[in-house]
């Protein structure tokens, strides 16, 4: 995929140092793209007296796609770059959720701190996790984790000193400078900015020696250790960072909703994040981002789709539910079938398709 | 200590543990000749088990008929999900290949919710008897028929492996697939047969669970439960998956008699055997009976 | 999210209407489970929450014109109905009709602050206090109305039912066990109960746990049998207590079950079959089969979902009705008060004093709300289950009047 990437470098790109075929953006074409993209974003919830660019029910989605799309970074780091597998994100994004909650209820921590340190927490329970896949990987690491969500699951439901027990807690609302962040309009520019910092920060991992030992890692695992990588450390450490985004994704969740149970921690939540990487594209950040918007706009299109079919539909109002859920598997089925290497891939196609149309042979 | 009970709930892990024995044979079934991990083994018997219910309220078909149609209907369908979705996934990674099943999982779940819902819905009645009694344990006689199917499935398991042509074909493709292939053994075959007969014997395991409890949602949890099971076991041991199968049952019924009688944390039940799952794992990931895997570089 | 159904009847509401613009209906969101955990007793309520919203638009609407409802539904995850009530909010809505404990009571101090009325089918002890005045540390929830007997007076009702049984057939120290899931809607009535069994006698044992989704219970049912409850108190829905029932009866245990206002219906009874004989459960309004005047309303209102007129609705469907119909009343004495906003409903409903809506004698049980006490009724009405080979059926076995005690007060 490399090569084929390289190969797609335009004209008058040419690198004369190692350090610039690491750069964040391929060129500065793309950069300047990413800039202009989070700029424009920046302009999408404004309002201009009764006009308005988009109402709430797409920021809604937008801010949904921000948070889910940061846990989801961090799961393409644990398993599209570092190659270990994990079903239980689910359990690190709710504890991200309820750290946060937790410390701004019980410590009177600001918000504005407990989104990180949450963050903070659920690194720590991250690593802990991940010493055994210093131990286990790959299919074992699989089930391992797979328990691990169903244990932590419960633990969720149990700990009232921590999560509110069954009966879930209340979250406190975002505030900055003793200004309260009401409403989606406000808090999609929180959501965003963490999208920023996290995308950045992932990326800037990626082409340090950390991340290439993920790669390396990936690859192949004994050839890394030969070369001197520690392989239990950078197991660990990959679970520790993708808990990291976990836990902010989790924390951002908690506090738009306003309230956590361990209700929305779910294995299906699990299986939506590996759904997300899959389609978007494992080992792909722009990937991860393509993903997690699908994943994310599939159940409104699927509710669409059957409230306009509603009268061919037995069961339309009252089993949409289980429609969801039933496309949801069959996106995930059907990409690894026909498209293994996600929209990022198909993407990279479609750019090269127009790069050289008409004259495509 | 109150011994009666306990002597009750371990009777009840037992015969519960057959029928995760069974589920699990299953399970190592398809990954020892196809070395693919099935999390869709749960609704193997959820499909068998509503399909079957439906043909005998539905149909008025008597058992006898109703329940050989499920079966060829579940051959069929192991043989049609084998070619269109799995056989695509051959030599990709373990990642895909998992995810694959899971979501096959999620969208069988999802559609037999759709279609039948979620609540247990009763079998009409195939035996005379209600229930027998064992030892002060009042068992419904579906629940030793279960039993004694479980025994006969796993004795006919026996037999086909070591002495049919397709067993053998089976262990040989499992023990290397080149060196089976250029014996004249046709691979995509014994893949298709290990699916098929996966499903049919989970069928079997889901129609007499829900004779019993009635037919409900909850029978996709048996695919859960399979895993504290097979990792016990070995994820490639037939005389693992019954074993494991038997002590996992014991093991949460003998949760439920420390947790109602000693803790009241109320749900050690349900989480028990995934704390054993992963205390497993740490100490020997390849189960009591699994092979070790070995690597050279 | 987006408006799932927003069910107005279109075309009727526009010639009821007349002129009125879509800016001035009162617009009314509907929060039901159709797909989750407690979907069993959540189809028949929605839909006679729905049916009744809908035949009051064909009747004129509330208050001089049609109203503008949605239909949710969210699977009985807490999450999700705090997501919808903040679209719902944004919306602008003037009151909910809701439906489980956990979000129920998650969105106390939202309803709170916002001031919209919810009308929960939740029927939690803790929502019944408005001013925070219960002794027993429960928290102001000055905009949350039920319509029914609490949680934990029916199980009151319940273990005075269990009381007379128990001297009946001379059990000299009966013991009592509460059953449920670890979750808010079945906890709810657990301390209150255990606590009032206690003064009556009872022996109180451990509670057992069964999940709220279908499932095999024997390992439970053991531990039920061994215990020797003489009465266990089935907190979770219609649901899981058919798989409970069914499990038990595998196992031998001979305990006389009771179960809560949404343990049992007719459905439940007909799954559960032999297993559910004999049991014992609460009621909050009249059945389908009764002959009280106020039915003929509630058999109108049936048709608008089911046009032949020949479905059979179970028990909750008449208590989705009722809480709608006290949600007409206080909106229309809202209206003549100065407006349907959230404080002038909840006034008027405060406002209510034995109060059947008009067109449902002997269907809804006169309620009465005051700005201290949330306590709809305490009048709670107990049926039994009688299972023969091919007879099923549901009767009354009598009726309790539970007191209402200041200590009780959102307990």
């Amino acid at each position: 995929m490399a090569i084929n990437a390289s190969a797609l470098v335009p004209c008058g790109q040419f690198k004369t140092s190692y350090r610039k075929d690491t750069t964040i953006f391929p060129t500065p074409v793309a950069r300047n793209f990413a800039i202009a993209a989070v700029l424009l974003l920046c302009l999408l919830p404004l309002r201009f007296g009764e006009f308005e660019l988009l109402g709430r029910y797409e920021l809604n989605l937008l801010i949904q796609i921000g948070y889910y799309g940061i846990a989801a970074l961090g799961l393409n780091i644990l398993v599209g770059f570092t190659g270990q597998i994990s079903l239980g994100h689910a359990a690190f994004f709710g504890f991200g959720a309820f750290a946060s909650a937790w410390l701004n209820n019980s410590w009177g921590v600001p918000v504005f701190w407990a989104i990180p340190l949450a963050g903070l927490l659920t690194t720590l329970v991250g690593l802990l996790f991940g010493i055994p896949a210093a131990r286990i990987k790959g299919l074992y690491l699989a089930i391992a984790t797979f328990a691990a969500q169903f244990i932590l699951e419960d633990f969720f439901a149990r700990a009232d000193w921590f999560t509110g027990g069954s009966a879930g807690s209340l979250a406190g609302g975002f505030s900055l400078f003793g200004y309260d962040v009401d409403g989606d309009r406000g808090y999609f520019y929180v959501v965003l900015a963490y999208v920023v910092v996290m995308f950045l920060l992932g990326t800037n991992l990626l082409r340090s020696r950390d991340g290439r030992a993920f790669i390396a890692v990936r690859d192949h695992y004994l050839s890394a250790e030969v070369m001197g990588i520690n392989l239990t450390k950078y197991r660990v450490l990959s679970f520790g960072v993708s808990a990291f985004y976990a836990g902010i994704g989790g924390a951002l969740f908690g506090h738009y909703l306003g309230y956590v149970s361990s209700e929305a921690f779910t294995i299906l939540l699990s299986i939506q994040f590996l759904g997300m990487i899959i389609i978007g594209g494992m080992g792909s950040v722009m990937g991860t981002l393509l993903g997690t918007a699908f994943m994310v706009l599939l159940p409104e299109v699927t509710q669409a789709l059957v409230s306009t079919a509603r009268d061919f539909v037995p069961g339309a109002d009252e089993s949409l539910a289980f429609i969801k859920q039933a496309a949801i598997g069959l996106a995930i089925v059907l990409f690894l079938i026909f498209e293994p290497d996600g929209l990022a891939h198909r993407w990279k196609m479609i750019k090269a398709y127009w790069k050289l149309y008409p004259f495509s042979y | 200590m109150n011994t009666t009970l306990l002597v009750q709930l371990v009777i009840n892990g037992l015969i519960i543990g057959t029928l995760y024995g069974v589920v699990a044979m299953c399970f190592v079934l398809i990954y020892k000749s196809t070395q693919i991990v099935n999390f869709a083994q749960g609704e193997f018997l959820l499909i068998g088990a509503w399909v079957c219910w439906w043909l005998l309220t539905d149909f008025q078909l008597p058992f006898w008929l109703g329940f050989p149609i499920t079966l060829l209907f579940m051959l069929a369908f192991g043989v049609l999900l084998q070619i269109v979705v799995l056989r695509p996934m051959i030599g990709e990674p373990i990642i895909s290949v998992i995810m694959v099943t899971i979501g096959l999982s999620i969208f069988f779940q999802a559609m037999m919710k759709w279609i039948f819902g979620v609540w247990a819905k009763p079998y009409p009645r195939v035996f005379a008897a209600q229930s027998v009694n064992i030892f002060g344990l009042n068992v419904q006689t579906p629940y030793i028929m279960s039993m004694v199917i479980s025994l006969i499935i796993m004795a006919g398991f026996a037999w086909f492996f070591k002495f049919s042509r397709l067993g053998l074909a089976m262990r040989a493709t499992a023990f290397n697939q080149q060196v089976a292939q250029s014996l004249g053994i046709s691979v995509k075959m014994v893949f298709a047969m290990a699916w098929a007969i996966s499903a049919m014997v989970s069928a079997l395991a889901g129609v007499v669970v829900g004779m019993v409890n009635g037919v409900s949602s909850a029978l996709s949890f048996f695919g859960i439960k399979v895993f504290p099971v097979v990792i016990l076991g070995g994820l490639d041991s037939i005389v693992g998956a019954i074993l494991g199968g038997l002590i996992i049952g014991v093991l949460e019924n003998l949760a439920e008699f420390v947790d109602g009688q000693y803790l009241n944390w109320g749900n050690l039940y349900t989480v028990a055997p995934f704390y054993a799952l992963i205390i497993i794992l740490m100490i020997r990931p390849y189960g009591l009976f699994g092979t070790k895997q070995i690597e050279r570089v | 999210m987006r408006s799932v159904l927003f069910a107005t009847a279109a075309a009727v509401a526009v010639l009821a209407a007349g002129a009125a613009s879509a800016a001035d209906k009162i617009k009314i969101g509907h929060l039901a489970d159709y797909t989750g955990a407690t979907s069993d007793v959540g189809k028949p309520y929605g839909q006679g929450v729905a049916d009744a919203l809908a035949y009051l638009n064909a009747q004129g609407g509330i208050a001089g014109g049609p109203v503008e409802f949605e239909t949710i539904d969210y699977s009985y995850k807490a999450p999700d109905a705090i997501a919808t009530y903040k679209k719902w909010v944004d919306a602008g809505v003037v009151a909910i009709q809701g439906w489980g404990t956990a979000d129920t009571e998650a969105l106390v101090p939202m309803v709170s602050k916002d001031q919209i009325p919810y009308f929960s089918a939740s029927y939690s002890g803790h929502l019944t206090d408005p001013a925070g005045k219960g002794t027993h540390g429960s928290k102001p929830a000055p905009y949350n109305f039920f319509y029914g007997p609490s949680y934990s007076d029916a199980c009151r009702a319940l273990v005075q039912w269990a009381a007379a049984d128990a001297k009946a057939k001379n059990i000299a120290q009966p013991k009592f066990v509460h059953m449920g899931d670890n979750h808010p809607y079945p906890n709810a009535p657990k301390a209150a109960c255990a606590e009032y069994a206690k003064e009556q006698g009872f022996q109180v044992l451990e509670p057992i746990q069964y999940s709220l989704k279908p499932g095999d219970f024997k390992a439970q049912c053991l531990s039920l049998k061994e215990s020797g409850a003489n009465y266990a108190f089935l907190a979770n829905t219609g649901g899981s207590t058919i798989s409970l029932l069914k499990s038990c009866e595998t196992v031998g245990v001979d305990t006389q079950f009771m179960g809560n206002v949404w343990g049992m219906d007719e459905n439940a009874m007909k799954a559960a079959g032999a297993a559910a004989d004999g049991m014992v459960f609460v009621v909050g309004a009249a059945d389908w089969k009764s002959d009280a005047p106020g039915m003929k309303l509630v058999r109108d209102i049936s048709k608008v979902s089911d046009a032949s007129g020949s479905a059979y609705r179970p028990v909750h469907y008449m208590r989705g009705i009722c809480s709608v119909y006290y949600m007409k009343d206080a909106m229309e004495a809202a209206a003549k008060a100065g407006g349907v906003t959230g404080p002038n409903i909840k006034s008027a409903m405060e406002a209510m004093r034995e109060h059947v809506p008009a067109g449902l004698d002997g269907v809804c049980i006169p309620s009465t709300w005051t700005p201290e006490d949330h306590r709809g009724t305490t009048k709670v009405f107990i049926y039994q289950a009688s299972v023969q080979a091919d007879a099923q059926e549901i009767k009354k076995i009598g009726e309790a009047d539970i007191p209402r005690k200041p200590e009780w007060l959102g307990w």
